[in-house]
C-alpha cells in the first residue's frame, strides 16, 4: 500500500507492508516495523521500531493533522496546482484579509484614487477591530468587500490598480 | 443559600460558576446566543435559555434579554462572570431592581472605580500611591504646563475608558498637544467621553495585582498577588503567583495599599486591584480595580486553597468570611497559561476554525479550564480564549516544568493556536530568571516563527495507518473488497 503526502514544500512517500502481527513501513526508502498497539477515533499508539508512541488525528476535508510529542503537522494529498490566488500578476495589488473577520465598514468605492497607507476598510473579529491599509497608491479597481459580511483570513478584498 | 443562579456567560467561565454551583448543591441556569446552542456551558447547565442572536449585544450583553431569563426561570440571583455585563453598575442596579441578587460588588462600587479619572482621585484620598500625573486638562497650555511637571515618557490615557483605547505613550514634549487631541477623539468616539489622564509612562514596568476578598460584615482581605507582565496587546497571556519579582516587605506594602483601596470604595465580594511597579525601583502606582472575577483566579486558588468562585456565591448569600489576613498564607507555586486562538507569527491576530480534536493534560497539580470540547467551533463572535492551563508546582521551576509537560500534553487539531508561543516564552532564559516586563514579549518575541519540526517517518507511518480501516472480526482477510485492503484516500503506484 501506497501513500503519498505533502507538508508544506516538503514531499514524502510511505510504503505499508503487512507483516506478522504488524507492518513494515518503507519511508522514503528506509524501513521501519511498526505495530499497532491501540486504536481509539482520533487516536493511534505505535510500537515504532520499537519506541512507544501516540499520535492524535483529524481530518479536515483533504487535509491531515497530527500531533505527536507535543509538534503538530498538517499533510495534504499530493500537490494539485496551487490555485489561482486572486489576479495578481495582472498589474494589480491584491489587498488581503489578515484574519477571518466581520467586515465593519468600507471607505473607498470601485473607482477612487487612494494614497499608500490609506485605510480602505475596518474589519472586526472576536472583540478586536483592524483597518485595513492600502499597500500603494492607485486605484480601487475592483471591492470585493461589503459592510457585515464574513470574510476568511486571505480572501480577497480590494484590487488596487494603476 | 440560593436554590438557584443565572450564569450571565459563556464559555471556559460559565462552566466554571456551573462547576461551583453544582458542588453547592445549587441549580445553574446557563443563558445562551444562536452561536452557542450547543456550546459546553449549555450542555452542563442544569436548565440553558436562548437570549439572542450571535451578536453580544443582542444577547450576552442585553440587561433585558438577561433579567428576562432570570425571571422565566425563578433564579434568585445572576453572576456575570467576567467581560460582558460584569462590570457594568446598571446591570447590577437592575439585578437589585427585579429582587435578585448580583454576584458582586454594589453598583456605587463598580461606578466609583469604572471611572479611572474619578478611581485616581479617590485612592489618592485614600493613600494608595497613583503615577504622578493629572487630569482635567483641556487646553494645550496647560497641558505643557501638566507635562513638564512631571517628566517625560508620558502616558495619555482615557479617564473612562480601558482595553489600550485612547492610550498613547508621548516621548517628546513637541508630540503631546497632537498626542492628546488623537486620544481625546479616540475617546470620545469609543466612550463617549473626552476627558484624559496624563501619568508618568513606567518603562520596563510589571503588572503586579492583589487580589481581595470582602464580605457584607465589614470583612476585608488580600490574597496575595499575581505577577501578569507577560502580555501581548495589553492582554495578559501568561500569569504567576507569587511574583518573582516581589520582596516580603514589598508584597505585604502592597497587600495593604489593595485593602485600603477596596476598603475606600465599601468593596464586597471578590475583586482585582491592579498595579504598576517600576522594576528599576521598587515603586508601585495604582492602576485600576477590576471589579469582578478575573480570568487567572485559578492560580490563586491553586497556592491559597480557597475557592474563590464558591465565596464569590457566599458572600453575595449573606455568609461571613471565616478566616482573617493572619489565617492566610500561600503555599507553592502557580502558573496560569492561556491557549488563545490566534496566531503569534501573524501580529496575534484571531484564527478560527473547528476544533476537531481537543485533548487536555491532566496529572498532578494540572487544571485546564475550557469552555469547549472536540467538535465545537471557534467563530469570530468572542473573545479567542479556548481554555487555560494551570499547573501548581512545590516551587517555580518546579510549576514552570509541569506547565511545559502540561502544555506538550495539551491537543488542539484544526486550528491555529498559540500553544507553541506560550511553551518558547516559558523556555526563555530571561522568563525563567523573572525578569519580564509588560512591553517583553513585543520586544523579544518580534517576528517570532513556529518552529520547524520537520516531518519525521513516524508522522507519516501514523498518517497512512490513520487511514486504513482496522480488520474487523467478520472481515475476510482474503477477500479484496475488504476495506482493510482497499483503504480511502491518496494511494498511488499501484
Amino acid at each position: 500500500m501506497h501513500f503519498r503526502y505533502q507538508s508544506g514544500q516538503q514531499s514524502a512517500e510511505v510504503t505499508l507492508e503487512r507483516s506478522g502481527d504488524g507492518f513494515r513501513a518503507l519511508v522514503n526508502g528506509v524501513a521501519y516495523a511498526v505495530e499497532v498497539l491501540d486504536r481509539q477515533p482520533g487516536v493511534l499508539s505505535l510500537r515504532f521500531d520499537g519506541r512507544p508512541l501516540t499520535f492524535y488525528w483529524a481530518q479536515d476535508g483533504s487535509r491531515k493533522w497530527i500531533s505527536q510529542g507535543g509538534c503538530t503537522y498538517w499533510l495534504d494529498p499530493p500537490a494539485q496546482r496551487a490555485s489561482q490566488r486572486g489576479s495578481e500578476g495582472d498589474g494589480n495589488t491584491a489587498v488581503r484579509a489578515p484574519m477571518p473577520a466581520q467586515v465593519l465598514a468600507v471607505q473607498v468605492a470601485s473607482g477612487d484614487p487612494v494614497e499608500r497607507g490609506q485605510v480602505l476598510l475596518l474589519l472586526e473579529a472576536m472583540k478586536m477591530e483592524i483597518q485595513v491599509k492600502s499597500p500603494a497608491a492607485g486605484r480601487v479597481n475592483r471591492l470585493l468587500a461589503a459592510v457585515g459580511q464574513t470574510v476568511d483570513r486571505d480572501q480577497l478584498l480590494v484590487e488596487i490598480g494603476e | 443559600m440560593f436554590k438557584k443562579v443565572l450564569v450571565a456567560n459563556r464559555g471556559e467561565i460559565a462552566v466554571r460558576i456551573i462547576r461551583a454551583c453544582r458542588e453547592m448543591g445549587i441549580t445553574a441556569v446557563a443563558v445562551y446566543s444562536d452561536a452557542d446552542r450547543r456550546a459546553l456551558h449549555v450542555r452542563l447547565a442544569d436548565e440553558a435559555v436562548n437570549i439572542g442572536p450571535a451578536q453580544a449585544s443582542e444577547s450576552y450583553l442585553s440587561v433585558e434579554r438577561v433579567l428576562q431569563a432570570a425571571a422565566a426561570t425563578g433564579a434568585e440571583a445572576i453572576h456575570p462572570g467576567y467581560g460582558f455585563l460584569s462590570e457594568n453598575a446598571d446591570f447590577a442596579r437592575a439585578v437589585q431592581q427585579a429582587g435578585l441578587v448580583f454576584i458582586g460588588p454594589t453598583p456605587e462600587a463598580i461606578e466609583a472605580m469604572g471611572d479611572k479619572g474619578r478611581a485616581r482621585t479617590r485612592m489618592e484620598a485614600a493613600g494608595v500611591p497613583v503615577a504622578p500625573g493629572y487630569q482635567g486638562l483641556d487646553d494645550p497650555a496647560a497641558l505643557e504646563a501638566a507635562a513638564a511637571k512631571i517628566s517625560l515618557p508620558l502616558l495619555i490615557k482615557a479617564a473612562a475608558g480601558g482595553g489600550g483605547k485612547g492610550m498613547r505613550v508621548v516621548h517628546q514634549l513637541s508630540e503631546l498637544v497632537e498626542a492628546a487631541a488623537a486620544a481625546r477623539r479616540e475617546a470620545q468616539h469609543a466612550f463617549g467621553d473626552g476627558r484624559l489622564i496624563l501619568e508618568r509612562y513606567i518603562p520596563h514596568a510589571r503588572h503586579i495585582e492583589f487580589q481581595v476578598l470582602a464580605d457584607q460584615h465589614g470583612n476585608l482581605v488580600h490574597l496575595f498577588e499575581r505577577e501578569c507582565s507577560v502580555q501581548r496587546r495589553h492582554q495578559k497571556i501568561i500569569e504567576e503567583t507569587p511574583s518573582p519579582y516581589l520582596t516580603e516587605a514589598l508584597r505585604a506594602k502592597m497587600g495593604e495599599a489593595a485593602v485600603a483601596a477596596a476598603r475606600s470604595v465599601g468593596y464586597t465580594n471578590a475583586g482585582t486591584v491592579e498595579f504598576i511597579v517600576d522594576s528599576q525601583s521598587g515603586d508601585f502606582y495604582f492602576l485600576e480595580m477590576n471589579t469582578r472575577l478575573q480570568v487567572e483566579h485559578p492560580v490563586t486558588e491553586w497556592t491559597v486553597g480557597i475557592d474563590l468562585v464558591q465565596w464569590q456565591i457566599r458572600i453575595a448569600a449573606g455568609e461571613p468570611l471565616p478566616f482573617k489576613q493572619d489565617n492566610l498564607s500561600q503555599r507553592g507555586h502557580a502558573i496560569e497559561c492561556r491557549l488563545y486562538a490566534e496566531d503569534p507569527a501573524n501580529n496575534f491576530l484571531p484564527a478560527t476554525g473547528p476544533l476537531l480534536t481537543f485533548a487536555v493534560p491532566s496529572g498532578p497539580g494540572v487544571r485546564m479550564d475550557s469552555g469547549f470540547t472536540s467538535g465545537d467551533q471557534i467563530t469570530i463572535h468572542y473573545d479567542p480564549l479556548i481554555a487555560k492551563v494551570t499547573a501548581w508546582g512545590e516551587n517555580r521551576p518546579a510549576a514552570i516544568q509541569r506547565m511545559t509537560a502540561a502544555l506538550r500534553e495539551t491537543v488542539l487539531l484544526g486550528i491555529t493556536h498559540n500553544g507553541q508561543f506560550l511553551q518558547d516564552v516559558l523556555s526563555d532564559p530571561q522568563f525563567i530568571a523573572g525578569g519580564v516586563y509588560t512591553t517583553w514579549v513585543e520586544e523579544h518575541f518580534n517576528g517570532w516563527q513556529p518552529p520547524q519540526c520537520g516531518l519525521p517517518p513516524e508522522v507519516l507511518v501514523a498518517a497512512a495507518l490513520a487511514q486504513l480501516q482496522p480488520p474487523s472480526a467478520a472481515a475476510d482477510e482474503h477477500d479484496p473488497y475488504s476495506p482493510w485492503r482497499m483503504p480511502n484516500g491518496y494511494r498511488v503506484g499501484q
